[in-house]
């Protein structure tokens, strides 16, 4: 077959690096060559980028493909990702002198380079679902794209079924307008539901899946440590020195953690190790570009002897020569533990080596289902989602900025994206006026209408105004508003808000691996300054944000019931979990667990309930805000709760008298949807879709505030919302993010079902050997604010003013 | 509601930001920024237009309980020159049984300064007994109630920050918390306010469910 094909430039290549091609390789290219749309399903360092692009580089040499006309598109989820391929193309592409020229266009490219790409294009464009919207929002979208031969897209399986997945699914399928004939191939890792992503990538009838299995067994074991496992907190820390030995033993290690406070103090307390000097770095996604261009290219020609990353590195990128994966804290489920650990070896066909690090004692029972799911080769399967109006009313907004369309030809288009292709013509209508005018038939807002119908009866956007907005405002990543790390005339990186209005001046954090003080904030600077202090004073946020796969749950409650598979645990595990059997009880696989006992907190007598739920963050927050709505009722008067993957905890004020009242399944449904209409979390999904579907502008970086306020507060409308237009779009679309996001409501109403009559309840005088965890825990979620805070305001009032000698 | 004895004189304040002198059946707001939703229209935001209606209702649910017979508004009454026109024909009903069954006074306010009404007169200032009525605080000895300001609080209670809209009572001075139902607020933190907060003034916090009155010496944040 090689001799059919004009692969001889990259085969030369190959050889020279004593590589050859995979099977898969030359399968995807011969299907393709056939015409087929291709998803490649493969684990990770299974040549997939290669793959990818071998049908597109074929014919690039064998064709000769004229200059200043885009050929190839690849698309990924991450800028970083796009960089590293584009480095992994070019090594080939020059060592073999071929002429063929690949850019790359992400939000951190040039105003400059843009305008160039657009005016000549180059012939192989690597670029983010994001960009790709704003290049067919141009009025010259069609030309540019109408050469368009190969399009890539990678990691396809981490963007279906988010936000960021309907936006991509919009634009394939204006694509397919554009171009029909463009060729597809899409590179998945290890999924459940390949035949779902197949269609995301294309709905043509030569469209087929090609599949390779994970060849070798990956090793994975637990670190094992002298120091005491501690009972709750994320950071690991009494392991660094244990991990330090392993660095060491090593010659690149990538450390994971799951969020960008966790990566700062292990970074952190790395260096206080590090009296080798090996070079250890840190990654992620709120330091500046440079910062992170240096380290991956520092990783890539293994320079480096470990780095400490969060999922900014997460996908698919190529790392030199690691041989060892520390994962610190559980990686949270299945599918992504094993693309982490797939990085290490990065040679198919070789076993990969990666350590596990709990941060706590359920942690350790955690990982340990992680090990035995991967043995018995689980995958966790992810719910699918219906594409997000919010994305759709920015989409339709973006095609009138490239040209008038007709109605019911947009209609058509957005019913062959994947993700829309159940919408009906009426919701369809309903977000076409949204775009217009908000739906409202005021002549004010008539007159400043976005959209309107121009003389060929095509549908066009109003002025050059709406554009240049739009432009500003694409995107479905929403994040918070973030200010930049100013340490003189550097900037480090950007960071929070909200972490910022938590600080005075003079408080220390950490941030960059460096800490550093806080001395005020300027415009949308913080300015710091560079201090001797060896510790922060501020405690990061230690919350683990992934949520527990069910299938990992489920493993773990079984773990906890068969006392023989506790004979490899560690002896603090083992005693642990002895101790609780004696004092308590453990938690039982099918029924429910629950404990009471009193507790001080900040010297106030509390009532503490604690149910061992093992349903995961999602469902178990849920279930938290249920019963605090229902203890409210019934008089308990609830001050807070905690929800972990494993036990839901909630302190109140009064002691609870049935608890099987409490936890009724009928009531409990009723209570949902209700109680959905107050969270603050509606409120967050609502801010979401106002700012994504365009009827609020979204906060720019340095954007000066004036006197007059530019962008609307959006929790200001919310109430008022509800009130007059309860299935406001918007507000449907935040309860959808909200069921979705938070609720788990199928996997509420199976444990609600499951528990039934099966409740075992456990009055203790105090805290139980499993409940420790928990009450430390340091996240503390609040239920129904304003109540809340009504009874410590009644408190604090009475007291003071008595004191006072008042009323 | 709470009492405040302001230079000899009772007044109540309710937790929506009403401020009723019972003596002289006067109900005191500011701030309500009428068609301040409507008004983001020209920069493409499309805010529902339902402030009018729910600012204007929350008024009229007080008046029907209480005893009123003057209105006194504070000044940014409306949120700019073309708010009246902007009216939905079910909020000038409102607006206009309002102007017909009460005495309205209406303080003039910066947001108002060009706006030109064949049927509205502005005061600068309106003065009834020794009460001086303002948009926006003097320094002047004199007792006066005035807005513009939009005062918002935080509290730290149990390690948990609330912030709320606010009413400030400082020796001859009580500002007003806005009323309107899009308007934000400012921090009482905020040196703005330093000129007219004494060592010792009171505050009253207004909540979804009551009005709670701290002393500036309780607020830490």
């Amino acid at each position: 077959m090689l001799d059919n094909l004009k692969l001889q430039p990259i085969e030369n290549w190959l050889k020279k690096n004593n590589w050859s091609f995979y099977d898969h390789q030359l399968e995807t290219l011969k299907h393709s060559k056939n015409g087929f749309d291709i998803l490649l399903v493969a684990p990770t360092g299974g040549g997939k980028t290669l793959a990818g692009f071998l049908p597109s580089l074929e014919d690039l040499v064998e064709n000769k493909s004229p200059n200043n006309k885009l050929h190839t598109l690849y698309i990924s989820p991450l800028k970083a990702l796009t960089v590293d391929v584009h480095r992994n193309l070019t090594s080939p592409i020059e060592d073999q002198g071929l002429d063929i020229i690949v850019e790359t266009r992400t939000g951190d490219t040039s105003s400059y380079k843009k305008n160039r790409q657009k005016q000549k294009p180059p012939h192989m464009l690597m670029t983010t679902p994001e960009s790709l919207a704003l290049l067919l929002a141009d009025t010259k979208a069609s030309e540019f794209f109408k050469y368009l031969k190969y399009l890539i897209v990678d990691e396809i399986h981490s963007l279906i079924n988010s936000k960021r997945g309907d936006l991509l699914s919009l634009n394939l399928s204006r694509l397919n307008s554009i171009t029909p004939d463009c060729k597809r191939i899409g590179l998945s890792a290890t999924i459940k539901d390949k035949d779902s992503v197949l269609s995301f990538l294309s709905q043509k009838l030569k469209a087929k899946i090609i599949n390779i299995e994970e060849k070798s067994k990956p090793n994975i074991d637990i670190l094992e440590s002298n120091n005491r496992v501690p009972w709750s907190g994320h950071m690991a820390g009494y392991a660094i020195a244990d991990i330090y030995k392993e660095i060491k033993k090593s010659s690149t290690t990538i450390i994971f953690v799951n969020t960008r406070a966790q990566a700062e103090l292990v970074f952190n307390k790395l260096w206080h190790e590090n009296e080798d000097n090996y070079k250890i770095a840190i990654h992620h996604g709120s330091l500046e570009k440079e910062i992170r261009r240096k380290v991956e290219n520092l990783m890539s020609h293994g320079e480096l002897d470990c780095v400490v990353a969060t999922s900014s590195l997460d996908l698919g990128i190529d790392w030199g020569k690691v041989d060892l994966v520390i994962q610190i804290g559980s990686p949270k489920g299945i599918a992504r533990f094993l693309q982490r650990i797939g990085r290490s070896n990065h040679r198919f066909n070789q076993p990969s080596r990666a350590l596990l690090v709990p941060a706590n004692r359920f942690e350790y029972l955690e990982c340990i289902s992680a090990i035995n799911s991967i043995q018995k080769q689980l995958i966790d399967g992810s719910t699918e989602k219906k594409g997000s109006l919010d994305v759709l009313a920015q989409h339709i907004l973006g095609v009138a900025c490239s040209n008038p369309f007709q109605l019911d030809e947009l209609y058509l288009e957005i019913k062959n994206a994947w993700s829309y292709r159940n919408l009906t013509k009426d919701k369809f209508l309903e977000v076409l006026e949204f775009v217009k005018n908000g739906g409202y038939s005021l002549k004010h807002y008539e007159h400043y209408s976005k959209i309107g119908i121009n003389k060929e009866n095509l549908y066009a956007i109003q002025s050059s105004k709406v554009r240049s907005k739009y432009r500003l405002n694409v995107g479905t990543i929403v994040e918070s508003y973030m200010l930049k790390v100013k340490l003189g005339r550097r900037t480090l990186g950007q960071v929070e808000e909200w972490f910022i209005e938590g600080l005075n001046e003079g408080d220390t954090f950490l941030f960059g691996g460096r800490i550093l003080e806080y001395q005020n904030v300027q415009e949308n600077h913080v300015i710091v300054k560079s201090t001797k202090d060896q510790h922060p004073k501020i405690p990061s946020y230690a919350g683990g944000r992934l949520p527990l796969s069910s299938e990992l749950s489920l493993e773990v409650r079984t773990l906890l019931n068969h006392k023989k598979s506790w004979e490899e645990f560690p002896s603090q595990i083992k005693d642990w979990l002895s101790l609780q059997s004696k004092f308590s009880t453990l938690p039982s696989e099918k029924g429910l667990l629950v404990e009471s006992f009193p507790r001080k907190i900040n010297n106030k007598k509390r009532f503490f309930l604690i149910s061992y739920s093992f349903e995961g963050r999602n469902a178990n927050q849920t279930l938290g805000f249920l019963v605090s709505k229902k203890m409210q009722r019934m008089g308990y008067k609830p001050i807070g709760f905690v929800a972990t993957e494993y036990a839901l905890a909630i302190w109140s004020m009064n002691e609870v008298e049935d608890i099987n009242i409490l936890l009724n399944e009928d009531i409990m449904l009723d209570d949902l949807y209700e109680w959905l209409e107050e969270t603050p979390l509606l409120k967050k999904n609502f801010r979401d879709a106002a700012i994504i579907s365009g009827l609020i502008e979204r906060k720019i970086p340095g954007q000066v505030k004036t006197g007059k306020q530019v962008i609307f507060n959006s929790d200001l409308i919310f109430n008022v919302l509800k009130k007059h237009e309860p299935n406001h779009i918007l507000l449907q679309v935040a309860r959808d993010d909200a069921y979705r996001g938070l609720i788990d409501l199928d996997r509420l109403s199976e444990f609600l079902k499951r528990i039934k009559n099966k409740i075992i309840y456990k009055k203790l005088d105090q805290i139980s050997p499993l409940g420790i965890p928990l009450v430390l825990e340091i996240n503390r979620q609040t239920i129904n604010k304003s109540d809340v805070n009504e009874y410590f305001l009644e408190e604090l009032e009475s007291e003071m003013l008595d004191e006072v000698g008042l009323i | 509601m709470k009492v405040i004895n302001f230079n000899n004189h009772q007044f109540k304040i309710n937790n929506q930001g009403i401020l009723l002198w019972l003596e002289k059946k006067i109900a005191i707001i500011s701030d309500l920024h009428l068609e301040k939703g409507s008004s983001f229209a020209s920069s493409g935001q499309f805010i529902p237009p339902f402030d009018s209606e729910e600012t204007l209702n929350k008024l009229i649910n007080f008046l029907k309980i209480h005893e009123v017979q003057t209105i006194i508004l504070l000044g940014d009454t409306f949120h700019d020159g073309g708010a009246l026109n902007r009216m939905s024909s079910k909020v000038k009903l409102i607006f206009d049984s309002l102007v017909e069954n009460y005495e309205i006074i209406f303080v003039l306010g910066n947001h108002e300064n060009k706006m030109k009404s064949p049927y509205i007169k502005f005061y600068e200032r309106y003065i009834v007994d020794d009460i001086h009525f303002l948009h926006e605080a003097v320094l002047e000895k004199k007792y006066q109630i005035s807005g513009h300001f939009h005062p918002v609080a935080s509290l730290k209670i149990n390690s948990k920050k609330i912030t709320e809209k606010c009413l400030i009572h400082s020796e001859n001075h009580i500002i007003m918390p806005a009323f309107g139902e899009f308007t934000g607020g400012l921090n009482i933190k905020n040196p703005v306010f330093k000129p007219f907060l004494n060592r010792n003034y009171y505050i009253y916090f207004l909540t979804k469910k009551s009005v709670y009155k701290f002393a500036s010496h309780d607020i830490k944040t």
